[in-house]
């Protein structure tokens, strides 16, 4: 078991990944770009502007399913103290920070010209604010607090308070009044989006996500060569 | 159909922002992650190549993840 999961198996693995990731995507980008800024249908409604959708809606996804993760982590870690896990969440981060911004640059970018603004404090978009204020603190707590387990302590905290936060940025659209609309993609029950729109969609969130991976990938490999050259002279 | 793809009924200024943002952002990021892997490769290249026969030979030994960043950074030891 301890061969199996070993650094240079993990290190063999993580550059064959990365490789088939970037004989991929090329082609998956042209294809999901095409389906997302040429053959999906405009709206009724919002006509052309729902093509913001495809990538407002996958970064906002991402960057809540991440910060998810790291939660998760970060509560077994503080039980059981997994170095990997350590590794995960410090690689993690820095892509949840990256897609929580683009979920609000991009929502802004879609209200100007449904809403008539760039932006509300309504429940959906502050909630937004706050995780990526949690994302910001614990990149920070990584660099700046020293020993490593001192930051990660305070980066786990930081995490299970901020998951708090997760459950009202996904039911703020139910709780209160928002300009925001509802989510229109259930995982339990009927979805109220068409399938010729949901195709790009998913694909965009393909794209999005194989990025997501290999961003993650090189951060990781990064990481196990820094674990490699600080032990160097004890080879 | 170029003129329609590019204006999207007026609405190609924030669709076109939208993409650009996102796709010019996630390049940026990528470049900066790329170049820190290679930073860290050639450090460790060049750290690995400095020392003795005998250290090189035991610290192959030791650990194939030394010969996989070899690898993985085109030099051979």
């Amino acid at each position: 078991m301890q061969k199996f999961f070993s650094l240079s198996k993990i290190f063999i693995a993580i550059t064959k990944v990365i490789n088939l990731i970037r004989s991929i995507f090329p082609l998956l980008l042209v294809i999901a770009l095409t389906f997302a800024l040429a053959l999906s249908p405009p709206d009724y409604l919002q006509g052309d502007s729902v093509r913001i959708m495809y990538v407002h809606v996958p970064s906002a996804w991402i960057s809540l399913i991440t910060f998810s993760t790291i939660t998760f982590l970060s509560i077994i870690n503080f039980i059981f103290k997994i170095k990997i896990f350590e590794i995960v969440i410090i690689c993690a981060a820095p892509i949840g920070l990256l897609f929580t911004c683009l979920a609000i640059i991009t929502g802004s970018l879609w209200a100007e010209p449904t809403w008539g603004t760039w932006w509300v404090w309504d429940a959906r978009l502050t909630s937004m604010i706050v995780l990526m204020t949690f994302y910001v603190l614990i990149i920070l707590s990584h660099k700046f607090i020293k020993p490593r387990d001192r930051s990660i302590k305070y980066s786990s905290i930081l995490a299970i308070i901020g998951s708090i936060n997760i459950p009202v940025i996904k039911y703020s659209v139910d709780w209160w009044n928002t300009l925001h609309q509802p989510a229109s993609i259930k995982i339990s029950g009927s979805s109220s989006i068409h399938s010729s729109m949901l195709m790009p969609l998913m694909l965009m969130l393909l794209i999005l996500l194989l990025y997501s991976a290999l961003i993650f990938l090189m951060k990781y490999k990064t990481e196990i060569i820094k674990i490699k050259k600080s032990g160097i002279k004890r080879l | 159909m170029i003129e329609k793809l590019v204006y999207m009924n007026g609405y190609g200024f924030y669709v076109w922002t939208s993409f650009g943002v996102v796709f010019l952002s996630c390049f940026i990021f990528f470049l900066k992650t790329l170049r820190k892997l290679k930073k860290y490769e050639s450090l460790f290249v060049k750290e690995v190549t400095e020392l003795s026969k005998q250290e090189k030979k035991s610290a192959l030994s030791k650990s194939e993840t030394v010969g996989e960043i070899f690898k993985s950074s085109n030099k051979t030891i």
